[in-house]
């Protein structure tokens, strides 16, 4: 039951279904990435980096004996943890930055951890880059040159479960960060209470009904195809760096800080980036910095990339949630509590954010109705696998155990979850009910059937020899709105007017997929209307170089789509204005009596003839009119809008299988400024839903702490064949600031795919399983058949 | 003991300084039309797979590696016309073979044109970082040779063995379904 999208404003270029301005490029295969930049063949004397992992959970390095490595053929450099200039680098933290704005070493984000010594002694999970690093003639002889290292390891105990890494006399991953593995308190997350509300302890005593859930959400992994991979080159003029990272001025930044370099001796280079879904942060870049010092030890430029294996070294932050609500028996909720324990793995790095701060942007927009609300969280250290940014981060933990909170309370109440929701749910500037909230689910359910195919828990008709088939769905207040941008700083963006009428675009972003930077273009393009020009007359470098760009703009929060073109509707009023003063001195009339339209200058209140505008500045002095300029987002707190996830499941009861059947992925856009990359975000969000709702798991062997399944063999990312139906909906119906009053999509079209996809498992088989993924083994024993 | 065939190569290769030695061994195989002659063990290890020869030897960058594995689909290559995954195979396995690459097929491919151009509403676009697809491309071309209209099912199925994260997979199929019709139109490709 598919529905093309339609714009609630005409414009001529934003809203509308068309081509990726890049399609072309990647089509054919010319465009380029970080290892296809890098190859030998343009760097003819490369050498290649690999570095030692830690074979154990927990071990300190003793000694190292790299004579018979150094000695390997092609072996040109072997740097260990024992080195001075490794010695020298300053702890830091896997989370440097919020992966928005640029910061010092000093203002990093999370100052608290820094428990990453770069290159340490120390290795906090099996996988940990530790010890020793070696540049090679070849990858080959560099991997042979480390398994020749004599290495003395002292194996430490570890532990892996979060529950049992709180007990006394557990063994500790940072002792002198958290003495008992419990992440202290920190100025920036707050403390472990860190929302507290009206009087819940009353509420609850008061309220007439109360229902309680928990959940376990797990670590899947972004899965991006493009390894991670960067080339350091140090030359007299300073250090320059090739790399798929999707941040170039926190790159630069953060290289001159931690190589004490000035910043204009650090050149950060980006060309396309091959998927990021949260990864590719500043939390990975340690190994940029000891790629930096095999470089200057050797003289040459050196290469690190990861093998597949090592890509699984980013996920998710597993968290479990209790969740607890109170309310009347009309269906108003009075009381909320949520209690969370996320297993930060190894280093902290953005745990934090993910366990507090999604949280309290939800309750600030969603529960801005409800009075009594509290939520604590605790973190702790495991010898795992570190989580850090993925797509929705922190909401997607957050979004599981609500979901469920709000399934079980309807039920016990009664009441359809959609009216509940609608009921209780808004936002701050807004009554209830919520304009955006009714229109998203009023939708979803309409396409996904809601009001026919849903019915009691277990007991809809069998639709085949002991299969059963449900509804559900999950919604979320969607981030990020304008206002929730201010954080970033400020946005830089550049338009050069050519003689002849065409224009220069600067709108620098590391272009990973999402779209935004056409969004840029037809931002630009919709902004620059009174030139009458056509989207081929722009010209936009996918390029980021920070020898030569404005600062880019972070792809984060999905909000490049909106933010830079934005910025791009001041920059043309000021090109526009310059246009004017230009005019005005070559045709010598007054600035304030022309105009510029469909490019054409027009004479006001004059019957002079218009005149191409071309024709105008083809007059000497022929140069091209640039506008520059920095600002912050609008800070007009407009609310949010909503979004909400739709899924049919049929669970076969006799092997536990669930196959999705349906998903009607629907979001309000406030305004959609590239339809078709929209509905590429929500459909192509789903093989991370979906993957994370049903098969992706990172399995560990217990008695040794070795991950089991770096691979995408036994790690199984949803293919072609394994995905559903998929029905995207946009909509505008909330309306951000600005000229467009856009918002992010992108990150939210993951977020309620796995709780759609459980409650809808709930309704199908009247049982519940609230663990990620939901294997069929977990809903044949839910079922009492395992 | 070399087979004549080798042999005779063997003398024919300009390249050739000096006899092959034991362990070395004279191959001959196409890449995109073009005659491409190396000894291994002199001027590429034995172990040198397909795709890095492609990427590293010839700077195709068309030929993605993400996986090294096997698992994913992006190093597809055409060995005469069928799909293979060049992470899988040994450079020495394509021996008197003819290798196509992305780069090897004309500008107005219609099958590139219709993964760039993919903007029917309902199924999003069939690209967005793009890095996987070359490969699916590839694995299209293949699928379209061997069967020019193929229903969504067989589309699916035929290109369940390519990975695509961004999730672009309804794109891609009406990509490959819109690529169909194009070269049924225009005469196959």
């Amino acid at each position: 039951m598919k529905k093309p999208f339609t714009p609630r404003v005409k414009r001529k270029f934003l809203g509308q279904y068309r081509p990726r301005s890049d399609g072309r490029e990647k089509a054919s295969g010319r465009a380029l990435y970080a290892d296809d930049m890098t190859l030998r063949r343009r760097f003819p004397d490369l050498l290649y980096a690999r570095v030692l992992r830690s074979p154990h959970p927990h071990a300190r390095i003793l000694s190292i004996d790299a004579s018979a490595a150094e000695a390997v053929p092609g072996v040109r450099c072997v740097l260990t943890c024992f080195d001075p200039e490794v010695r020298a680098l300053r702890p830091t933290n896997a989370g440097w930055t919020d992966g928005v704005d640029t910061v010092s070493y000093e203002t990093m984000m999370w100052r608290r951890f820094r428990d990453r010594r770069v290159l340490g002694d120390t290795a906090h999970w099996v996988g940990d880059e530790v010890g020793a690093v070696v540049a090679a003639e070849s990858e080959a002889a560099a991997e042979e040159a480390l398994r020749a290292l004599k290495i003395r390891w002292q194996k430490l105990p570890f532990v892996l479960d979060p529950v049992a890494a709180m007990q006394p006399g557990a063994p500790t991953v940072h002792p002198e960060i958290a003495p008992n593995n419990i992440l202290p308190e920190d100025p920036v997350g707050g403390p472990d209470v860190f929302l507290n509300k009206g009087d819940v302890d009353a509420a609850f005593a008061a309220a007439e009904v109360i229902v309680e859930a928990d959940s376990v959400h797990h670590n899947p992994t972004q899965g991006g195809l493009d390894p991670w991979c960067c080339l350091c080159h140090f030359t007299d003029d300073g250090l320059t760096v090739w790399s798929n990272s999707y941040e170039a001025d926190q790159t630069r930044m953060y290289l001159s800080q931690m190589l004490s370099l000035p910043l204009h001796r650090v050149r950060s280079v980006h060309e396309f980036v091959g998927g990021q879904f949260g990864s590719r942060d500043t939390g990975d870049q340690p190994f940029f910095l000891f790629t930096a010092l095999l470089s200057r030890r050797t003289g040459r430029p050196v290469k690190f990339r990861y093998t597949r294996r090592e890509c699984f070294h980013d996920s998710r932050q597993p968290a479990i949630y209790h969740a607890k609500a109170g309310a009347m028996r009309d269906g108003t909720i009075t009381a909320l509590e949520f209690s969370s324990l996320g297993d930060a793995g190894a280093y902290a790095d953005h745990t934090m954010f993910a366990l507090k701060f999604a949280p309290i942007e939800v309750a600030e927009t969603a529960f801005a109705h409800i009075p009594n609300v509290r939520c604590r969280s605790l973190a702790v250290y495991t010898h795992r696998l570190p989580g850090c940014m993925m797509r929705g981060v922190g909401n997607s933990q957050f979004n599981f155990s609500m979901g469920l909170l709000w399934d079980k309370l309807a039920e016990r109440l009664g009441m359809d979850p959609i009216d509940l929701v609608i009921k209780n749910f808004g936002h701050e500037h807004e009554g209830r009910p919520n304009r955006s909230l009714q229109a998203v689910l009023a939708a979803g359910a309409e396409r996904i059937g809601w009001k026919d195919k849903r019915h009691p828990p277990g007991q809809g008709p069998e639709v085949g020899p002991d299969r059963r088939r449900g509804v559900g769905f999950s919604f979320h207040p969607a981030w990020h709105a304008e206002w929730q941008e201010l954080r970033r700083g400020e946005i830089q963006v550049g338009l050069t007017l050519n003689p002849d009428g065409t224009v220069l675009l600067e709108a620098p972003t590391v272009e990973t997929g999402t779209g935004s930077n056409m969004c840029n273009i037809l931002g630009c393009a919709e902004a620059l209307s009174f030139l009458g020009i056509q989207l081929e007359d722009i010209r936009f470098a996918n390029r980021v170089d920070t020898a030569t760009s404005l600062k880019d703009c972070v792809q984060t929060d999905s909000a490049v789509a909106y933010l830079q073109s934005e910025a791009l509707v001041e920059a043309a009023r000021r090109l526009k204005a310059e246009i004017l003063s230009r005019a005005s001195r070559k045709l010598s009339v007054a600035a304030d009596r022309l105009d510029v339209r469909d490019g054409r200058v027009v004479f006001i209140d004059s019957s002079r003839p218009d005149a191409p505008l071309r024709q105008v500045l083809m007059q000497p002095d022929i140069v091209p009119i640039s506008v520059r300029l920095s600002r912050p987002p609008a800070a007009e707190r407009t609310g949010v809008p909503y979004i909400a996830t739709f899924a049919e499941v049929e669970v076969d009861c006799g092997t536990g299988k669930v196959e999705v059947i349906r998903l009607a992925v629907v979001n309000d856009c406030g305004t959609v400024m590239f339809a078709s990359g929209a509905e590429a975000q929500q459909v192509g969000g789903q093989c991370i839903g979906l993957g994370e709702a049903l098969t992706e798991e990172i399995v560990y062997d217990r008695a040794s702490g070795q991950p089991l399944n770096f691979n995408w063999i036994d790690y199984a990312i949803p293919t072609m064949a394994d995905m559903p139906d998929i029905d995207p909906v946009l909509l505008e119906v909330w309306r951000g600031a600005g000229e467009y009053g856009a918002c992010g999509i992108g990150e939210g079209t993951v977020t309620c795919a796995p709780r759609a996809i459980l409650n809808a498992i709930y309704n199908a088989i009247g049982v519940r399983v609230d663990e990620l993924p939901a294997r069929p083994e977990k809903i044949l024993r839910a079922l009492g058949k395992a | 003991m070399a087979s004549p065939r080798r042999a005779a190569r063997r003398k024919a290769s300009p390249r050739r300084t000096r006899p092959p030695r034991a362990a070395e061994r004279a191959i001959v195989f196409s890449v995109n039309g073009v005659e491409v002659r190396r000894t291994l063990g002199r001027d590429a290890p034995a172990g040198m797979t397909l795709a890095e020869f492609l990427r590293e030897e010839l700077g195709l960058t068309g030929v993605k590696v993400a996986c090294g594995q096997g698992a994913c689909g992006a190093c597809t290559v055409l060995l005469d016309g069928r799909a293979v995954l060049s992470c899988m195979m040994l450079l020495a396995q394509a021996d008197g073979h003819a290798v196509t690459t992305i780069e090897g097929l004309p500008a107005d491919d219609p099958v590139i044109a219709a993964f760039a151009e993919q903007c029917e509403p309902g199924h999003g676009t069939a690209l967005q970082c793009g890095f996987c697809t070359p490969g699916f491309v590839m694995t299209a071309k293949a699928l379209l040779a061997e069967n020019p209209d193929p229903t969504l099912d067989e589309v699916r199925e035929g290109l369940s063995g390519n990975l695509c994260r961004c999730g672009c997979y309804p794109g891609i199929a009406q990509a490959v379904l819109q690529a169909a019709r194009r070269r049924r139109e225009g005469g196959a490709k």
